[in-house]
């Protein structure tokens, strides 16, 4: 169970978290949001005591973080996949960790069987390849056995395979009843394996909702395209339904305010012809990127001449 | 997937729920220690250090004729003016490698008490310098027995100077170890940590040197360069003292100075741990 009250972080004038409140909660993936710079990780490192707040609260089960007795078998983090040194073998880098708790030679072997490292666990630790990296991280997370996972980006720099296995580890670990949170710039990623999503962006809470919730919210955003031989008729029939229709030429209708299978159906009741029928966006990337446009902070210039509400940069 | 993990939750659900779970000085200490021995550095520094005193002290042995002033022992020692940078390499890299590297995530995260881990390094620091030295000296005196024999130094041990020397070399070279690790951990940045270290060791002094005075010769025995009287004989310590306007600090005193020097900069880099952010 992770605790975050009223969390503010300042560095002089600039504020990189802004009284930010959520809760991760025990047999649930938490997946946390933002796009770059949105002050994910200092939240992170605010949680696991290497950065301390201007103000609020950051708890592991009900415990600062510096006040755990044994932080190890607590709690699992992975901040950086840079959080080795390059000249260590991965085996010594996690056998140091260890030791700090008096965790045995067997377990650390366990992690490195579990993550998959065994055929690389002897070389040192800067050859790896990103993917190498990030199971390196998640092995020295899972060394303490803990009841929660902090996770910085865990896909981030994994082949297709690497990604899947971290997501059936994620739902294995939650489903064990442990608290799993990780971050990630990728809304899509998060809807494949989290249950609740937390959103920030310039440091301030936007969203904090299941998955589901998400989905339909953006449903509800989403605008249906229609091409009929009768517009006027069946813009008559949408306003009736209470839903928001903009004509264009071609008998063109851009509905708001209804889904695909209403609008078919309002067509079919009215005996317009349609020549068309498409869902444009929707998707729960279309409504991440929505709340967090007025939050990016780097936004990539428009490659075409128009503007766009889609951030280009980070993102994506 | 799933009957690894339970593996892994069967083995760590022990009876003991007790504080030694968690990160205990013997724990980060050995913590400690596995890093230091797991980097190829460490070794090599060792070995660079010993080839360094001894191969010096031979070659200053070369020169050695009957009837010279000194003794076996401030030959053996004289290899600590290259010798010194071994101990000196290491320390800064033991102390700013966290933060080159970004280990201070993994190692703060798993100590998040902070000050456990300096102690740790102090410890496991101070004991390769120790041991280095020791390997020099004794390095040192293998390679120079003859050049020894033939000009008639002996190395006594019942000689107040002789033991003086030998110690005075381990504890010079341990001193230099901390105080490399102390300015590495305060400055983070390796390179900022070795330049600061070889002035304060080297560079100040040979430029005060150059200027006596009342005034330099003061800031001259206050620099921690004044550890090095540890390893000067006898002789060379008396006329130190003799022709300095500052405060005559004898053998023991210049090492004091070192130790005061590294007690300080621990101290500053131990605040800095504690009281600021880690990122």
């Amino acid at each position: 169970m992770i605790q975050v009250e009223a969390l503010t972080k300042r560095y002089g004038p600039t504020t990189a978290v802004d009284e930010l409140t959520f809760a991760a909660r025990p047999g649930t993936v938490t997946g946390f949001l933002g796009p770059n710079g949105a002050g994910k990780s200092t939240t992170m490192r605010m949680i696991v005591g290497l950065e301390r707040p201007t103000s609020g609260t950051a708890t592991v089960g009900g415990r600062r973080y510096a006040d755990l007795p044994a932080p190890l078998h607590a709690v699992g983090v992975m901040l950086d996949v840079r959080s080795v040194h390059p000249g260590r073998t991965a085996f010594r880098h996690l056998l140091a960790q260890a030791r700090t708790h008096g965790i045995s030679r067997s377990r650390v072997d366990e992690v490195i069987a579990i993550t998959g490292l065994e055929s690389v666990a002897g070389r040192r630790a800067g050859t790896y390849s990103l993917g190498m990296g990030q199971r390196l991280g998640i092995a020295g997370a899972l060394l303490g056995d803990p009841e929660t996972l902090i996770l910085d980006e865990p896909v981030n720099g994994l082949d297709p395979d690497g990604v899947l296995w971290v997501r059936g580890l994620v739902r294995s670990l939650a489903a064990e009843g442990r608290t799993v949170f990780l971050s990630s710039h990728l809304m899509h990623e998060l809807s494949l394996c989290a249950d609740r999503v937390v959103i920030i962006g310039k440091g301030r809470l936007l969203a904090d909702a299941s998955v589901s919730e998400l989905v339909q919210r953006s449903e509800h955003a989403s605008t249906v395209r229609i091409r009929t031989t009768d517009p006027d008729l069946l813009t008559k029939v949408l306003v009736g339904l209470g839903a928001e229709v903009v004509p264009h030429d071609n008998g063109v209708l851009n509905v708001q305010g209804a889904s695909v299978d209403d609008v078919g159906a309002a067509a079919a009741r009215c005996g317009a012809t349609v020549l068309e029928l498409a869902a444009d966006g929707g998707s729960l990337e279309d409504a991440y990127l929505h709340l967090t446009a007025d939050a990016v902070q780097y936004r990539g210039g428009s490659t075409d001449g128009t503007t766009t509400d889609a951030p280009a940069g980070g993102a994506r | 997937m799933s009957h690894l993990l339970d593996r892994a939750a069967g083995s760590t659900t022990a009876p003991e729920r007790g504080s030694d779970r968690g990160p205990t000085l013997p724990h980060v200490l050995a913590a400690e220690w596995t890093k230091i021995t797991s980097l190829r550095s460490t070794s090599w520094l060792a070995v660079a250090t010993v080839v360094a005193a001894a191969g010096l002290a031979f070659g200053l042995g070369l020169f050695v004729r009957p009837g010279d002033a000194g003794s076996g022992a401030s030959l053996a020692v004289t290899g600590h003016v290259l010798a010194q940078f071994g101990p000196l390499v290491l320390g800064v890299l033991v102390g700013t490698g966290e933060y080159a590297t970004g280990t201070f995530r993994a190692t703060f995260t798993a100590v998040p008490r902070r000050l456990p881990v300096l102690a740790g390094q102090a410890v496991v620091t101070a004991g390769w310098g120790a041991v280095t030295a020791a390997a020099a000296v004794g390095a040192s005196l293998l390679v120079t027995s003859g050049q020894r024999a033939g000009a008639g130094f002996v190395v006594d041990a019942a000689d107040a100077e002789t033991v003086r020397l030998l110690a005075g070399y381990v504890l010079h070279q341990t001193g230099v170890a901390l105080l490399g690790l102390a300015i590495g951990a305060l400055l983070r940045r390796a390179t900022g940590a070795f330049v600061t270290a070889v002035m304060l060791l080297l560079v100040l002094d040979q430029f005060l040197a150059a200027n006596p005075g009342r005034f330099t010769d003061l800031l001259r025995a206050l620099l921690p360069a004044a550890g090095a009287r540890m390893v000067q004989g006898d002789a060379q310590v008396a006329a130190l003292d003799a022709t300095s306007f500052g405060p005559d600090l004898g053998a023991w005193g210049g090492g004091l100075v070192l130790l005061l020097w590294v007690i300080a900069l621990l101290g500053a880099a131990a605040y800095r741990l504690r009281r600021h952010d880690l990122s």
